[in-house]
């Protein structure tokens, strides 16, 4: 049988369109806003793990963001942490934001950074890092053209890049960590110290060592994205990722209520006519709901499909930018762009189904 | 349940309906006692605001009476609620407008199909859609929609989507109202045949004393009452409009 439901959508090009572009519009922003974020996130939190530490020590309460913690860590506790036993490699690191480059900036002591498994892997230029000298990764030197022996300010500082490392490191400008503490006048701090356990020691009597020797210091595993994200404290970050939620469903529920609502309004004799074949009120319920799952449903897959390009996109104008849109995130944004637009349908498919069908068969 | 003769499809006893309006009481129906047989064709005239609409609407459940019962095929639709109103309209009757009323997104087989759809799958259809379509001349119309249809085509639609789950009862509300002559005469022989050949119970409210001419019986209504029966009613032009 010709669909009712089928019929109806087609019938209204315009108000389909726009309820599907809406709909669209929040799965967009879900999808694209979120993946940003997250994709940032998980990147950030993969390339942690991938400098191959066992512990990331802080000062307790500080962020797993190291951009969102100053430095307040003292440096030289760097040589407490080598006494305690089982302690392999210790390496002191300062964090800045670089508000230009929109990423972060390491102060590194390359000597003892190098002994860990996620060393910087030089591929052209030479592993050097004193005075003025930086060290960027491959894709922030094709993206600023850099070449080593090249010139490059940061910080309001003037460096020479010596070398140019694989990508993957935690980031992807390194300096050397004098230097970047004297620019920041924080001599003798540092913002956190990446810890590598000796060949055989036990992790767990190693953690309680160190908290033991460093009470109300704070010792995070750095060995499983969960952990760490178990762990986040980056301020505002739900709360971000809940407002996109919320802006990109009210989105697509405002427009389908107002779009229903009207479209109820224009059908007002077709639903007494409904009413008088005996239509109950579910079947007129049914009818209009039915017909918002798939609007909701095309500016869904419509949404989808922009996104994926948006994320080719962006990726492909800025490669340092990650966008994430995993089966997971899309699952929610189908599920949220639906839920949107079913809600908004809720209540004027309510009006439809308590019309009087006398009144509404005399509609003009 | 039933107390009323087994053949009877529809009985009303003091059937009352008075609207509301603000604290003003307006009757439209009066105390009516009427009885329809199953089989029967009946026609009810009389002049506008009458109450033939409104008794129209309370014999299809579409609204709820002040006063009084309608037994329709042995159920007092009058204590029932919206919903189960709904549902005797649903098994039970079936309508048809002087607007014709087709959803105007459908095609003609949409249209009927819908009505079945609606009844639901649990009942077994006696007639095909193709069957009625065929009857009622309407197979090389089948996929039109209503603005690609004239008058007379929709009306057979109408008629058709009425049919299509063999209802006890046809309501028809003015059907030839919005047709020319030529196609009014042949839509009442459609109803003409519906009744004389199937049995068809029809109740249909009309102006037109010419429509009226082929009910077997007609009543006519004045001030939301009925004050005249007539067995039969033989058409004569000259006679038009003083009714």
């Amino acid at each position: 049988m010709e669909s009712m439901v089928a019929a109806n959508i087609r019938a209204r090009p315009a108000r389909t369109f726009i309820s599907v572009l809406a709909v669209a519009i929040g799965v967009i922003l879900m999808l694209t806003i979120g993946g940003i974020v997250s994709g940032t996130l998980n990147e950030y939190l993969g390339r942690t793990i991938g400098v191959g530490a066992d512990f990331m020590l802080q000062q307790s309460g500080a962020s797993v963001f190291y951009a969102l913690s100053s430095a307040t860590l003292p440096a030289k506790l760097e040589q407490k942490l080598k006494e305690i036993p089982g302690v392999g490699v210790v390496t002191p690191i300062l964090a800045n934001f670089s508000s230009a480059d929109f990423g972060l900036v390491f102060g590194i002591d390359l000597a003892s950074y190098n002994e860990f498994p996620g060393r910087l892997q030089i591929t052209s230029g030479r592993s050097s890092l004193t005075g003025n000298e930086v060290i960027v990764d491959e894709l922030y030197a094709r993206l600023h053209k850099l070449q080593p022996g090249a010139s490059l300010t940061i910080l309001n500082h003037s460096f020479t890049v010596t070398g140019i490392c694989r990508p993957g490191a935690v980031v992807r400008i390194f300096v050397p960590l004098k230097t970047l503490q004297d620019l920041n006048e924080s001599q003798g701090k540092v913002t956190f110290m990446f810890i590598k356990a000796a060949a055989a020691a036990d992790l767990g009597k190693l953690e309680a060592s160190l908290n033991e020797a460093l009470p109300g210091y704070k010792f995070r595993s750095t060995k499983d994205e969960t952990m760490l994200l178990a762990d986040t404290k980056m301020p505002g970050m739900k709360e971000f990722q809940f407002t996109v939620i919320i802006v990109s469903m009210l989105l697509s529920f405002m427009v389908i209520l107002v779009a229903m609502y009207t479209t109820i309004f224009e059908r007002t004799r077709e639903i007494g006519i409904l009413k008088s074949l005996g239509a109950s009120r579910s079947f007129i319920v049914g009818m209009i709901l039915k017909e918002t799952v798939i609007i909701s449903g095309l500016g869904v897959l419509f949404g989808i499909g922009v996104s994926e390009i948006a994320r080719k996109a962006i990726t492909s104008a800025f490669p340092t930018l990650q966008v994430s849109m995993t089966f997971t995130e899309v699952m929610t944004a189908c599920v949220l762009g639906l839920l949107g637009g079913a809600l908004g349908a809720l209540y004027p498919a309510y009006k439809a189904a308590k019309m009087d069908p006398v009144r509404a068969l005399t509609y003009e | 349940m039933a107390d009323i003769p087994a053949e009877f499809h529809i009985q009303t006893v003091d059937l009352t309906k008075i609207y509301q309006s603000g604290r003003v009481e307006v009757p439209a129906l009066l105390n009516v006692d009427l009885t329809v047989q199953a089989g029967e064709f009946l026609a009810i005239m009389g002049p506008s605001g009458c109450g033939k609409s409104t008794l129209l609407h309370l014999l299809g459940g579409l609204m709820q009476p002040s006063r009084g019962q309608i037994w329709i095929d042995g159920i007092d639709i009058a204590q029932l609620t919206d919903a189960e109103r709904t549902d005797v309209r649903r098994r039970k009757v079936g309508y048809i407008f002087q607007r014709f009323n087709l959803l105007p997104t459908l095609s003609a087989k949409g249209n009927i199909e819908l009505a079945k759809k609606i009844h639901g799958n649990g009942h077994a259809y006696p007639y095909k859609s193709e069957e009625i379509i065929e009857m009622l001349g309407l197979s090389d119309k089948i996929n039109f929609r209503p603005s690609e249809l004239s008058g007379g085509e929709q009306q057979r639609v109408a008629i058709a989507r009425a049919l299509i789950n063999h209802p006890a009862i046809i309501l028809a509300d003015e059907p030839t109202g919005s047709l020319d002559s030529r196609t009014a005469q042949q839509v009442l022989r459609i109803l003409q045949k519906l009744n004389e050949q199937l049995s068809q119970t029809i109740v249909m409210i009309t102006h037109d004393s010419e429509a009226a001419s082929i009910a077997g019986r007609i009543v006519e209504m004045r001030d939301g009452q009925i004050f005249n029966h007539h067995s039969h009613l033989v058409y004569e032009p000259e006679l038009e409009g003083l009714l």
